[in-house]
């Protein structure tokens, strides 16, 4: 019975598979912020639920929070191992320099372009204007004003979904795996991360780095992260912003 | 915001722009049995907060929403305006008018929607076409009957439901079919389908639950119930005179895939419910106190409206409201409609309207410049120039004046 289980199972993820994928783009001149730099962390915009049977996704509260926090924690933690000056912020008010009305404008600026570069570097409907020039998106001077009031020298903003299949999502799995036996294989989503970083150079308002997680799983109770957890939340930034890479350029000459 | 332009697939994304913004703007519809307001109780209490799961992952989506709305700049800043709107909703809000928030947004349609946490968004194309604060209550109450039905996380639920039953069907249908050998495709479809029809005649069957509790809520706050079938009135006007001036067929519509109920069905459930509800404390329009709110606003929104180049629509809303008498204002906003519109003919149409706005109270110094060019046009140099020197007298600092002044030859 147990080998019965593992061949489906192996045949499953060979047939099936669930994945983690990143994929990093970068200015041709982008370096890795080094040393003496200073960051500030944009308050992360986290959204977890629970999938639903019918494929919904139903925003869970406390999930939320839970991630939220656990991302906060982990952010510090893994900036703290890289030198620079970080500051993160938790809500919008009490930046020095700036009132949070400035905080909400960059975010919503952001929004946009980072929607944009969403939509014309990752989903492929790719610019021609823009092809093989890596990342080459601005958010202008409000943006260096924005670094001017502050202080400060990059701001990283985080976006994470994550979500879990529910008891029936999860039962629906099972019958589509189990329908492969008799020769009708459904594979059903089991919910997953989506998340994206995205690091701008408030000295010439350039977005500079960004970077796209996705994971997805159609095993039942298969799971690749859960930011519910620390662990998984430390895993979710590690992968986004482990291992920056230069721009063309710079790895060029190099 | 309607759910009827993000149909399916049934994501997050319908949960906020669909199901959460229930609008009172109506999409066609088929029938549906008419609800009584004597029917409609409150499902809330006062300073309701949500104790199930959903419902509070729902509330705090829409606590970054109102973050988000409350802070952006489309929003009318008027912070007596927006008190008068917040004193309508507790009004006529039963027993949540404390939990009722108010938002308006400078938007020239005929709009409003309500999030489940208790606020509401109108637009400001709403309140121009408002002739009295009984047809804005009618409205306000409207939307907050989304809010005292507990309409958002009740469709929400139902839509699990319906969309969990669909997926286990097809998926049972697959495996089955594959068993036993029957391709089930097509009957899956049908389920498919059924689902989605199902789905929207919920959304209609809510829509007629909140016109009865804003009815029923309109009249307790001793409003004429009658107004909120006018609002349907007007607006299924407008709509005629907006198709027919472009030369288009108006669209009876009769639709399975609409949220609201059709507006004609929905006007005569509301004229039928109005009498049920009307007694000699039910009489209060409050036309001037409405009309002193939107003073300021006035003008900017004509300008919105007119801009939209939607002829039939902007003369019928102007004629409509100089139902209540003609002033400068309105009929100088009529010829801006025809002098846009440009065909032949319209520009003498336009000088009339320009010609009557000056002689009336509430002409605006635009209406001068727009009678002196047209005076100027016609030949008549004399008493063009002195209308635009009345412009440069009234408005010496208009962005134009120099450009005015110069044409003037001072």
């Amino acid at each position: 019975m147990k080998g019965a289980a593992l061949i489906l199972l192996s045949a499953g993820a060979l047939a099936l598979g669930g994945c983690v994928q990143t994929k990093q783009r970068a200015d041709l001149e982008f370096a890795p912020p080094q040393g003496d730099y200073s960051l500030m962390v944009m308050r992360p915009d986290v959204t977890v639920g629970s999938l639903t049977a019918g494929g919904m996704v139903e925003p869970r509260a406390d999930w939320t929070e839970q991630a939220r926090a656990n991302l906060l924690r982990a952010l510090a933690e893994q900036q703290s191992g890289r030198g620079g000056k970080t500051q993160i912020l938790e809500r919008r008010e009490g930046v020095s320099g700036v009132d949070a009305e400035t905080v909400a404008n960059l975010e919503r600026l952001h929004n946009a372009v980072g929607s944009s570069i969403a939509l014309h570097k990752y989903m492929g409907a790719t610019l021609p204007t823009k092809r093989r020039q890596g990342l080459d998106w601005t958010l202008g001077e409000d943006a260096v004003k924005f670094g001017r009031a502050t202080g400060m020298d990059y701001a990283l903003f985080l976006h994470a979904e994550d979500s879990f299949a529910s008891s029936g999502r999860a039962a629906l799995q099972v019958i589509g795996l189990a329908g492969c036996i008799i020769g009708f294989c459904a594979p059903v989503s089991g919910g997953g991360q989506s998340a994206y970083a995205s690091l701008v150079d408030l000295r010439t308002g350039e977005v500079v780095w960004f970077n796209v997680l996705q994971t997805s799983s159609q095993l039942p109770g298969v799971r690749f992260g859960d930011i519910r957890s620390p662990e998984g939340a430390a895993q979710m930034v590690e992968r986004l912003l482990g291992r920056m890479k230069a721009g063309r350029n710079v790895r060029e000459r190099q | 915001m309607s759910a009827l332009e993000q149909q399916l697939p049934l994501t997050r994304r319908m949960l906020l722009g669909g199901l959460g913004g229930a609008c009172c703007a109506g999409i066609t519809g088929t029938a549906q049995a008419r609800i009584r307001p004597a029917d409609m109780k409150p499902l809330v209490t006062p300073g309701h907060r949500p104790s199930d799961k959903d419902e509070q992952g729902l509330w705090q989506q829409y606590g970054r929403v109102e973050e988000e709305i409350s802070g952006s700049n489309l929003l009318v800043e008027d912070p007596a305006l927006t008190a008068y709107l917040g004193q309508i909703a507790e009004r006529t809000g039963g027993p949540a008018a404390r939990d009722l928030r108010v938002y308006l947004a400078r938007i020239p349609e005929f709009n409003a929607f309500m999030a489940p946490t208790g606020f509401m968004v109108v637009f400001s194309g709403l309140l121009l076409r408002m002739r009295d604060e009984a047809q804005l209550s009618g409205v306000i109450a409207h939307e907050g009957g989304h809010f005292l039905r507990r309409h958002q996380i009740r469709a929400w639920r139902d839509t699990k439901r319906k969309t969990a039953a669909l997926t286990f069907l097809a998926m049972g249908a697959g495996v089955g079919g594959a068993a036993s050998g029957v391709y089930a495709g097509d009957l899956v479809r049908l389920a498919h389908l059924g689902t989605i029809l199902s789905l929207f005649s919920y959304s209609r069957e809510l829509e007629a639950e909140a016109d009865a509790m804003g009815l029923r809520q309109l009249a307790e706050a001793g409003y004429d119930p009658a107004a909120m079938a006018e609002t349907w009135q007007q607006l299924i006007e407008e709509t005629q005179a907006s198709a027919a001036m472009r030369n288009k067929r108006w669209k009876r519509g009769y639709s399975l895939l609409a949220t609201h109920p059709a507006p004609e069905e929905r006007m005569v459930d509301l004229r039928a419910s109005a009498r049920e509800v009307t007694s000699p404390r039910t009489a209060e329009r409050g036309r001037d106190r409405y009309l002193a709110a939107i003073a300021a606003h006035r003008k900017g929104w004509l300008d919105d409206q007119v801009k939209l180049n939607d002829p039939g629509a902007s003369l019928y809303l102007i004629r409509n409201l100089a139902h209540d008498g003609w002033n400068g204002l309105l009929r100088y906003h009529e010829g801006e409609v025809w002098r846009l519109r440009g065909q032949k003919g319209d520009s003498a149409l336009a000088g009339q309207s320009y010609a009557a706005a000056v002689t009336l109270p509430e002409a605006p110094p635009e209406a001068w410049r727009a009678h002196g060019q047209q005076l100027l046009r016609e030949g008549r140099s004399g008493e063009g120039k002195a209308a635009l020197q009345r412009y440069l007298s009234l408005a010496p600092n208009a962005p134009d004046a120099a450009m005015v002044r110069h044409a003037l030859g001072q």
